[in-house]
């Protein structure tokens, strides 16, 4: 099983890519992300999952649950199990 | 009534047998009008496929001339074509390709002084623009036109295609309110764009805009697909109309064309 800690100051749980196994932690979020389910270990932010998927917060939108978050909240807005998360992401180029 | 002649029957005989589209789909076709805001990357495929299509009336608005780095995308021009401006030689190869259209060029900038008498001579409008001030002023003025607008964007793998019916379905702002804050997204440094995902995307706006015409299927209202070509994998994402949108919501603070400032840092990374 792949996990991967914390890669920031703030990251502040442990992620499993395992999405074919439940999740042995008492802190279990299961939730959606780009139509994939994954599970989480401890609590996690918009902030923290946005850099531990890899994404660019620069080109990245978040949309939990229908609703696009405003940037300056991504460190503010816990996940929970059950979200759907995506990803909608600032494509300007065209030429 | 269908007016099409022998020849042209012949030309579309692939579309006509669709039963979808048939004689009356390609008579809709020719009576179609369609304004192409740009023709690089996403205007190329989207300008050779309507026109090949058969779309009666077709404009182009580009202040661009080809230059050689176009060449590894945007393929309705050729290397002939270098230092020509770009309505020119795409509407030249439009015409070697169906003499029956008819191509509108203008040779200038899209401007919220131009915009509206642009979109009053045209049913829909595909945006193929590779910078956030036009993509914004385009959705803003399609909103107070009630235009349909093919919305399409690439970087660097990835492209991102919408259809909108202003005022009707999401628009662009109800999903990305505000263009990227200036400086967080880096821009006339090359982020580079894998030429193909030009096509994929262009030729997916040309597919829209000839469902949309013909009645086919159903259009991608209130959705947006996001295209990773490293993965080879499309996600869609439902959309809706956002109450709070600042154009088509409830209570529009936008009620004026808005001209973001052309910055360095508005611009999109890598596609100029």
């Amino acid at each position: 099983m792949n996990e991967f800690g914390p890669n920031s100051e703030n990251s502040v749980g442990m992620l499993s890519f395992d999405d074919g196994k439940a999740c042995p932690g008492p802190a279990c979020l299961d939730i959606t992300v780009q139509g994939k389910p994954l599970h989480y270990h401890g609590a996690w932010n918009v902030r923290s999952l946005l850099e531990s998927q890899g994404e660019n917060s620069a080109y990245a939108n978040v949309r939990i649950n229908g609703t696009v978050l405003r940037r300056r909240d991504f460190e503010n807005i816990p996940l929970r199990s059950g979200d759907s998360v995506d990803f909608l992401y600032y494509m300007g180029g065209g030429k | 009534m269908i007016d099409l002649t022998d020849e042209e029957i012949l030309r579309y005989s692939r579309h006509i047998i669709l039963s979808e589209v048939g004689g009356a789909g390609q008579q809709k076709l020719k009576e179609a009008s369609v304004l192409v805001v740009g023709a690089g990357g996403l205007g190329s495929p989207v300008l050779l496929y309507l026109a090949a299509a058969g779309i009666g009336r077709i404009g182009i608005i580009e202040d661009d001339v080809v230059d050689v780095t176009n060449l590894q995308r945007q393929i309705i021009h050729t290397t002939d074509d270098v230092d020509k401006p770009k309505v020119k030689s795409a509407g030249e190869t439009m015409k070697q390709i169906n003499p029956h259209v008819e191509v509108d060029i203008y040779h200038e900038r899209l401007t919220k002084d131009n915009i509206f008498s642009l979109l009053d001579r045209y049913d829909i409008v595909v945006d193929g623009v590779d910078n956030f001030p036009t993509r914004y002023l385009i959705n803003d003025a399609c909103v107070m036109k009630k235009k349909v607008l093919i919305e399409g964007g690439i970087l660097r793998f990835m492209g991102l295609i919408m259809s909108i019916h202003g005022g009707e379905t999401a628009c662009y702002r109800c999903v990305f309110e505000e263009p990227p804050p200036p400086g967080t997204v880096p821009s006339c440094a090359e982020a580079g764009i894998l030429g193909a995902v030009a096509g994929v995307v262009g030729t997916l706006q040309a597919t829209e805009v000839l469902k949309i015409v013909t009645g086919v299927g159903e259009p991608l209202y209130n959705r947006l697909l996001q295209f990773d070509a490293e993965e080879l994998r499309f996600h869609e994402v439902k959309a809706r109309r956002n109450p709070k949108c600042p154009v088509c919501g409830e209570n529009p603070t936008i009620t004026e064309l808005i001209e973001y400032a052309y910055t360095c840092e508005t611009q999109a990374p890598g596609t100029t």
